[in-house]
C-alpha cells in the first residue's frame, strides 16, 4: 500500500494532504528557504503520532515535526522526501497545577494562550518570542525560544520540566520529571532546542512563573548608541537585572516611527526599552535607580509607565520592528546572533560596515542585556542576486560576531539556515559528539534528518 | 610491567599525592590542562585501566562507592577568567567553590554555587545545586558552556561563554549531573547573578503561614522553619520587619548515611510527615528536594519511603554512607537512549562504569 494510503487507514483524508497547494503551504517556515513534503498530517494525540511515525519507518521516509511555521532557520524546510507531521491540532492544556506552578500541555498550545489562560492564578510562561501571539510551545521546545523578557527568567530550556518524545522509530519515552534532578543523563535538556532532530515532542511539562507584584517601563533616548550601550553595562553593573532591557537602533527607530506615527524620538541614535519588575514595595525606587544611570549616561529623554495601558504604549514600537521592516520590502531577512554583551556596540559597527558594503538596508532591534542581536535587512527577492547578497552579507556578520566571542544563534535556532557554518564555532571533534547525540536518540536517522549538523563528507 | 607501572613510567610527569578520602588502591594524577587529561584518558583505555575523576570528594557517595585504578584529580585545573561586565565566568574544574565566590563577591556577583560544596568541577559533575535554587534555578542553568575530556580521550567543547546560545546539542546541560562517566570537565563557564542588595533571614515556627515574594529560600530543619529573603531593602522591610541580616544558613545533614528525597513541590510536607522520628532532614520548599539523615541503617524504612516517593513522581537517591539498597531506585524509561550516549563518549567503559541509574 502506499504511503499516503497507509496515512489514511490512521487519520482518514481529512486530515492527510498531499496535494500541490497544502505541501506548498506547509513546505516553509518564516525563513527564506522552501521545501516540499511528500505528504502533511495533522494529528491529534501521541497514539497517533506513534502511528504516523511508525507508517513513516515502514515506508523508510524521515518525518518532521512542525508547529505554527514561524520558525526562522529553516528547521522544518525537507531536504528530500518528508512525513511534515504538523502539531497545531495538539492544542489542549491537559493540566494546570497552581500549587506547584507547572502545567502538562500539547505542543500544539499557542504560547500566549498558556500565559492567559493560568493569569487567573498569578502564573504566566516566561518565554515570550515575538511570535507569541501565534507560536506553538512544542515550537518554543524544538527552538529553545527566548524573547524580551528571558534576561530575568531565562530561556525556554529553563521553563520545561519534562517532554513525552516520539523517536523515530516509534517510541513513546517521557523525559524529566515535575520532582527536582530526575535521576540519570538530563535527556529533557539536550530535546529542548534540539529543532525536532531527535523525535517528536506530544506532550511538555512546563514551569510556570509567578506573575510580579508590580511593573514599571522607561523608554530613554539617546544621542549615541554607544551611550546606551554604557546605560545597560551600568544598570547591570549596579546589580540590577531588569525583566527586560531593550536596545532599538537610529535605523530601526524611523523605520517603525515610520510605520506606526506613535512619536518615538527619531533623532535618537539609540532607544533603551527597559521593564523594572517585582516587589509592589521596591519597583518605584529600582525604577529611579534605573532613570538615573540613563540620565548619567546622557539619555536625552525619558518617557515612563507605570499602569498597563501606558506600558503598552511604550512597547508597542518594539513589538511592531518585524511589521516595520516587512512593509519596506516584500522581504526581510531577520538575523539573530548573540555575543558577549560589552561587545555589542563594536559589534553592531562591523555589521553595519558589512550592510553598506552590500548595498543592503538595514536595521537593528537588540536584546541588548543578554547580548542577542537581531539586525534585520528589508529586500525584494525577486531582484536577481538579491537573496543571494543578503546570505553573504549574513555570513560576514555572524563571522565578525563569532570571532568577538559570540555564537552562531541565541534563540532561533541553526536549522538548515545556519547548518553548514556551525564549523565557525565548533571543532569535527566537537561536531562529531554532537552526532552521537544525534544517533543515540534516533539511530535510523528518520527524525528531520540534515538540520543542525553539517553533512558529513563523504 | 603492571598496567599501573606503565602509566606511572608514561604520565610520571603527572602523578600526584593522593587526595584527602579518595580510593587509594590505583595511582592519582592531576592534569593541568586539557590535553594532558586527554593523554592520561588515552593511556587508560588502551590499558584497559579504569578512572575516576576527583575534585573535592563531597558528591562522591552518589552511585554507590568506586575503586578505580586511576584517580583523576581536577587539583592543577585552576585558571579563573571573570568577565563582570558580561555576568559570566570561565573556571577550571578545581577551582574551589568558597574561592570563586569570594572572589565573585568582591563585585557584588554570585555563581549561586550549593552552600556545602568542594570544587566547581565537581558541583556540575554531580549536578547538585544551592538552596538558591528557589529564586535562581538550579545549577544546570548557569551551565552556559564547558570542555569534556570523553571516556576515549576526545576533547570537546560544548557550547560557549554567550548567555543566550541554541547553536547545537544542549552539551553542557547533558554533561551536568553525569557523575563523570561521560568524561571529564576540565572547564566550564557560568552565568552569574548579582547579589541582592539586601538578603536577610526569618526564623519561623510555621513555615505555611509566611507570604514572601519570590524568597532565596525556604527551608526546614528538624521542624525548625528557616527563610531567606534578597532584594531591594524597601520589599524586604515590607516583607519582614524582623530578621538577622545576611543567610543564615541551617546546620547541613552530616549523619554517616545520608540520602535524598526528590519529589514535586507541592508534596514536600506529605513526604516530611512520612520520615520516621528520629531521622534529621533538611527540606527545601517549593523545591521538593529532602535531605535525610540516619545514623542506622533501617533499610524497610528507607524502601518503603522509596515506594512512595517514585509512586507520584519522585525518587529517593543515595547520597553518603551507602546503605545496602540500590542507590537511585527505579531506572528512568530512557535507558536505552543513556546506555548509547554512555557507550559512545566512553566506549571502553573505564569512567565509573556502573554509577548511573540502571547500571550505566
Amino acid at each position: 500500500m502506499s504511503l499516503v494510503t497507509d496515512l489514511e487507514g490512521v487519520l482518514g483524508r481529512e486530515r492527510v494532504f498531499s496535494d500541490p497547494l497544502r505541501r506548498h503551504i506547509y513546505g516553509k517556515d518564516s525563513g527564506v528557504k522552501r521545501g516540499d513534503p511528500t505528504v502533511v498530517v495533522l494529528p491529534e494525540s501521541t497514539d497517533e503520532v506513534v502511528a504516523v511515525v511508525r507508517i513513516a519507518a515502514r515506508h523508510d521516509i524521515p518525518v518532521i515535526p512542525r508547529g505554527a511555521g514561524t520558525g526562522l532557520a529553516s528547521g522544518i524546510i525537507p531536504i528530500g522526501p518528508a512525513v511534515m507531521v504538523v502539531l497545531t491540532k495538539m492544542n489542549h492544556i491537559i493540566e494546570i497545577d497552581a500549587e506547584s506552578a507547572t502545567a502538562w500541555v500539547e505542543p500544539g498550545v499557542v504560547n500566549v494562550d498558556l500565559s492567559t489562560t493560568t493569569a487567573s492564578f498569578g502564573l504566566h510562561f516566561a518565554p515570550d518570542p515575538s511570535s507569541q501571539t501565534v507560536s506553538t510551545i512544542g515550537g518554543n521546545v524544538a527552538t529553545g525560544a527566548g524573547g524580551p523578557h528571558c534576561l530575568a527568567e531565562g530561556t525556554t530550556v529553563g521553563h520545561v520540566l519534562a517532554v513525552e518524545l516520539v523517536t523515530g522509530d516509534g517510541d513513546v519515552v517521557v523525559m524529566g520529571s515535575e520532582a527536582p534532578d530526575p535521576i540519570g543523563l538530563d535527556l529533557r535538556a539536550v530535546v529542548v532546542g534540539s529543532e525536532g532532530t531527535l523525535g517528536i515532542v506530544t506532550k511538555v511539562l512546563v514551569k510556570l512563573t509567578p506573575n510580579p507584584q508590580a511593573i514599571r517601563t522607561a523608554l530613554a533616548a539617546f544621542e549615541r548608541i554607544d551611550d546606551a550601550a554604557a546605560a545597560v553595562s551600568e544598570i547591570i553593573a549596579h546589580g540590577i537585572v531588569p525583566a527586560a532591557l531593550e536596545m532599538i537602533d537610529h535605523e530601526m527607530a524611523v523605520a517603525i516611527e515610520n510605520f506606526l506615527h506613535a512619536g518615538l524620538p527619531t533623532q535618537a541614535g539609540g532607544l533603551l526599552l527597559t521593564d523594572v519588575s517585582g516587589h509592589a514595595a521596591s519597583v518605584d525606587a529600582e525604577l529611579d535607580a534605573v532613570e538615573q544611570i540613563m540620565r548619567d549616561n546622557d539619555a536625552f529623554e525619558i518617557r515612563t509607565a507605570t499602569d498597563e495601558k501606558l506600558r503598552a504604549d511604550l512597547w508597542r514600537g518594539r513589538k511592531s520592528a518585524f511589521g516595520a521592516v516587512a512593509q519596506m520590502a516584500p522581504d526581510y531577512y531577520l538575523q539573530d546572533t548573540a555575543v558577549p554583551r560589552t561587545r555589542l556596540v563594536e559589534v553592531t559597527g562591523q555589521v553595519y560596515e558589512i550592510a553598506h558594503r552590500y548595498g543592503l538596508k538595514m536595521m537593528n532591534v537588540f536584546h541588548a542585556g543578554d547580548g542577542n542581536l537581531h539586525p534585520m535587512m528589508a529586500f525584494d527577492a525577486s531582484e536577481k542576486g538579491t537573496l543571494e547578497r543578503v546570505e553573504r552579507a549574513s555570513e560576514e556578520m555572524l563571522k565578525v560576531c563569532v570571532d568577538a566571542g559570540g555564537t552562531l544563534s541565541g534563540e532561533h535556532g541553526i536549522g538548515l539556515e545556519k547548518r553548514d557554518l556551525m564549523p565557525l564555532i565548533y571543532t569535527d571533534v566537537d561536531l562529531h559528539a554532537q552526532r552521537q547525540v544525534k544517533a543515540a536518540f534516533d539511530p535510523s536517522n528518520r527524525a528531520n534528518p540534515g538540520k543542525i549538523l553539517p553533512l558529513e563528507r563523504p | 610491567m603492571t598496567s599501573l607501572a606503565v602509566v606511572r613510567k608514561r604520565l610520571g610527569g603527572l602523578m600526584a599525592e593522593p587526595a584527602p578520602g579518595a580510593p587509594t588502591g590505583g595511582v592519582t594524577v592531576a592534569p593541568s590542562t586539557a590535553e594532558e587529561a586527554a593523554d592520561v584518558l588515552r593511556t587508560a583505555g588502551e590499558l584497559g585501566l579504569t578512572v575516576l575523576p576527583w575534585g573535592g570528594g563531597t558528591h562522591q557517595g552518589y552511585g554507590g562507592r568506586v575503586e578505580p585504578a586511576i584517580v583523576l584529580s581536577t587539583r592543577n585545573l585552576l585558571g579563573v577568567d571573570w568577565q563582570p561586565d558580561d555576568l559570566t565566568v570561565t573556571v577550571g574544574a578545581g577551582v574551589t567553590v568558597a574561592d570563586l565566590e569570594d572572589r565573585l563577591g568582591t563585585g557584588g556577583q554570585t555563581a549561586v554555587l550549593p552552600e556545602q560544596a568542594a570544587t566547581v568541577g565537581g558541583v556540575v559533575a554531580a549536578g547538585v545545586s544551592s538552596y538558591r535554587r528557589l529564586r535562581y534555578g538550579p545549577t544546570r542553568d548557569r551551565v552556559l558552556g564547558l570542555t569534556l575530556v570523553t571516556g576515549d580521550g576526545r576533547i570537546v567543547k560544548g557550547r560557549g561563554k554567550v548567555v543566550k546560545n541554541v547553536a547545537g546539542y544542549d552539551l553542557p546541560r547533558l554533561v551536568t549531573g553525569a557523575l563523570g562517566r561521560l568524561g571529564l570537565i576540565t572547564e566550564v563557564t557560568l552565568k552569574l547573578w548579582p547579589v541582592p542588595a539586601s538578603i536577610v533571614t526569618v526564623q519561623v515556627d510555621q513555615l505555611e503561614s509566611g507570604d514572601w515574594y519570590r524568597p532565596l529560600a525556604v527551608l526546614e530543619r528538624d521542624g525548625h522553619g528557616t527563610v531567606v529573603l534578597g532584594g531591594h531593602p524597601d520589599a524586604i522591610r515590607s516583607d519582614a520587619p524582623t530578621h538577622a541580616r545576611g543567610a543564615v544558613w541551617p546546620a547541613p545533614i552530616t549523619d554517616a548515611v545520608r540520602f535524598e528525597v526528590r519529589v514535586p513541590a507541592r508534596h514536600t510536607r506529605a513526604a516530611i510527615g512520612r520520615i520516621p522520628d528520629g531521622w534529621h532532614y533538611l527540606a527545601q520548599f517549593g523545591v521538593g528536594a529532602i535531605t535525610v539523615g540516619m545514623d542506622t541503617t533501617d533499610v524497610d524504612a528507607v524502601l518503603e519511603l522509596r515506594r512512595w516517593t517514585e509512586s507520584i513522581g519522585g525518587s529517593l537517591v543515595v547520597a553518603a554512607g551507602g546503605p545496602p539498597i540500590e542507590p537511585w531506585g527505579t531506572p528512568p524509561p530512557s535507558l536505552g537512549i543513556q546506555q548509547r550516549i554512555v557507550d559512545a563518549f566512553d566506549p571502553q567503559g573505564i569512567m565509573a562504569a556502573g554509577r548511573l541509574p540502571g547500571g550505566l
